[in-house]
């Protein structure tokens, strides 16, 4: 469905308390604003927008929403809702806080605390030289501090991938867009359906939802780190369940990072849910354990396959199964 | 008539309720129907609402006080449902029809009369048996009535949720009646979708619903399938008479059995929640629950912040 861009609020608005300062992204759903509030302290807010149902026109403040739209937007309007909610509960410095909910417009608004930095998509197409062993370790660490809380709250995200990782200036992690808990409401309307991007879901995301849980979350933790070091996405969960083409990490990045790294995300990986980490808390403690150090790379037969697997049939029978 | 009936629909763990539930009744005929939206859809309600509303507002027509030709009654009824749903449709402009399976059963003179498309089942249960029910008009049936796959592997099939026949779909529904079917005081009818039937061999059905007091068995068994079904679980529905007639048992349940004697003959009482009444079936948010959404959520950030 061809579907038309909408217009954001124009800078110097004043939306309720808050001062309008600039668009900051704009997304299928919504769109993020930087904002000043009432002490001139900036906050990011999402306003609740999906183009396919709400629509604003140039230098129109409210959207038109048709009379035949307006169920669905209401509906999508509740998954907004939930993803209030679900911040709102959360109170962990890995975890976007959201700071205001309130209505204007015709629609709705969530103000979050603006954190300076980019998401870490971003970061990592532009910060090649820093994807380090010990950078790696200790941001996901982080994150997983914050994906933890969220499970503690029996909520899961399901829409981990690096643009939803926030990456303070200080390389810290922090988990921004819940579109999660809209996603689990809002996949039987196929005006409000969640786009996945490829390569961070879970298999469990395309046909099973009733096998979610912590490990699918899980699943994607493991691609967003595969990101990190390839620089693109892995390949599709969807395509991989038919045929699997995905390189190993441990096959990929032999020599470069330890061996347990590289183990640790094709775990993640797992297409079989049982067999990843079951729990943050295991797959944290794969991450702290002790770094061995990189064992220089086998030049040329690295690239021949039959080595390739010989190898890592190798360490894997070394290993025990999986937990 | 005598007999005792309780009707509730649970949403299980989904956000909306797509089945919808109504029975009705006259001095001598009663009518209990069942319909479940379908999926994919959030106008799957609007098509389980089209259907049973359709139904019971031809029973009130019909019904003085009893239904003239059964059979043809609900054939007809169903008919004219399946195509209100595709006018429906067509006023919207929906690409995709909206669907909905439904069953629909008639007492009077102590005899049953049934008729179904989908996979919402009709169960006649006597002594604690399962006398008879209906066949789902689905793919994974069809597999088991060909012997390809047993009832136990059914359960888990990946097409148990197909069916090839409801209303409101492109093709015209195949409304299957049943055979008159007497019935004898202690019977249960029970009509449910395939939320609560997917939970419970027909024997445990069956056992569940012996029991005399059908106004507590039944929710016992709801909180029980509430309780049993996992994360993702579909809506339960169902609707359960138990056919008393003439004989009054003493002490258990009596104060809530109808007696229909003393109905006068035009009179039909029914039990239908109405469409965006029920709260529990709302597609859509009220100004009132969007202003208390963001209460509740400003009160927990509040909470939190701290
Ligand atoms: N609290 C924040 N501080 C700074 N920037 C933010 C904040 N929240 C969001 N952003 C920016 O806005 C972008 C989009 O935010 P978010 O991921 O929440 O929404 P989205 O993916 O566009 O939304 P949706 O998927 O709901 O349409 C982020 O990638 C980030 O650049
Ligand atoms: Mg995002």
């Amino acid at each position: 469905m061809a579907q038309q861009a909408n217009h954001a609020l124009p800078a110097g608005y004043q939306l309720d308390e808050y001062h309008i300062e600039h668009q900051l992204s704009l997304g299928g759903f919504s769109i993020v604003y930087l904002a000043t509030d009432r002490e001139g302290q900036f906050v990011a807010i999402k306003e609740y927008l999906p183009n396919s149902l709400a629509l604003r026109g140039e230098g129109d403040i409210k959207p038109v929403i048709t009379d035949d739209h307006m169920p669905a937007f209401r509906y999508g309007m509740k998954c907004f809702f939930e993803e209030g909610r679900a911040l709102a509960k959360l109170s962990h410095p890995n975890v976007i806080r959201v700071l205001n909910f309130f209505r204007a417009n015709n629609t709705v608004y969530m103000v979050m605390e603006y954190e300076h930095g980019r998401t870490l998509q971003e970061f990592i197409q532009k910060n090649r030289a820093v994807i380090t062993e010990n950078f790696m370790r200790n941001v996901f660490t982080k994150l997983l501090n914050g994906l933890r809380e969220v499970h503690s709250h029996k909520l899961l995200h399901l829409d981990l991938k690096p643009s939803n990782i926030y990456m303070r200036n200080d390389y810290t992690p922090v988990l921004i867009d819940f579109g999660a808990a809209r996603q689990t409401l809002a996949s039987d309307t196929p005006m409000l359906k969640p786009m996945y991007t490829p390569g961070f879901a879970s298999p469990e995301h395309y046909h099973q939802r009733e096998l979610l849980g912590p490990w699918s979350d899980i699943y994607s933790v493991g691609a967003s780190m595969y990101a990190c070091l390839a620089a693109s996405a892995p390949q599709a969960a969807d395509s991989r369940a038919e045929k699997d083409r995905l390189v190993p990490a441990m096959v990929r990045w032999e020599g470069q990072y330890s061996d347990q790294l590289l183990e640790t995300i094709d775990w993640c990986l797992c297409l079989n849910h049982l067999y990843r980490p079951q729990s943050v808390f295991a797959l944290q403690k794969a991450l702290t354990e002790p770094v061995e150090k990189p064992r220089p790379p086998i030049a040329a037969a690295a690239t021949n396959k039959k080595t390739w697997l010989d190898h890592v049939v190798g360490k894997l029978k070394g290993k025990a199964g999986p937990k | 008539m005598k007999f005792t009936i309780y009707q509730e629909s649970r949403p299980g763990k989904r956000p909306n309720n797509e089945d919808r539930l109504a029975h009705c009744y006259s001095r001598d005929a009663l009518m209990m129907v069942i319909a479940d939206g379908m999926g994919g859809h959030y106008y799957g309600e609007i098509a389980a609402q089209i259907a049973v509303q359709g139904l019971t507002e031809a029973f009130q027509r019909e019904a003085n006080p009893k239904i003239h030709d059964p059979f043809s009654f609900l054939n007809r009824a169903m008919l004219n449902a399946h195509r209100a749903i595709l006018d429906f449709t067509e006023a919207h402009k929906l690409d995709d029809s909206p669907r909905t399976t439904c069953v629909a059963c008639l007492i009077q003179d102590s005899i049953g009369y049934w008729a179904h498309a989908g996979d919402s089942r009709l169960y006649v249960i006597r002594g604690g048996k399962v006398l008879t029910r209906t066949r789902d008009h689905s793919r994974v049936q069809l597999l088991i009535d060909q012997g390809v796959i047993s009832e136990a592997q059914a359960a888990f099939h990946p097409d148990r949720n197909k069916v090839y026949s409801c209303l409101g779909g492109r093709q015209e529904p195949e409304i299957e009646l049943s055979r008159k079917t007497p019935l004898e005081a202690g019977d249960v009818v029970a009509l449910c979708t395939d939320g609560l039937w997917g939970l419970y061999p027909d024997d445990l059905l069956a056992t569940a619903l012996k029991r005399e007091n059908l106004m507590k068995v039944v929710p016992d068994l709801l909180d029980q399938a509430d309780a049993r079904s996992g994360p993702n679980a579909d809506n339960l529905s169902i609707v359960a008479v138990r056919w008393e007639d003439s004989y009054v048992e003493p002490g258990s349940g009596a104060s809530s059995a109808v007696h229909t004697r003393t109905m006068p003959l035009g009179a039909i009482t029914t039990k239908l929640d109405e469409f965006g009444r029920n709260p529990k079936y709302k597609t859509e948010l009220t100004e009132d629950e969007i202003e208390r959404a963001i209460q509740e959520i400003r009160s927990t950030i509040q909470k939190f912040s701290k």
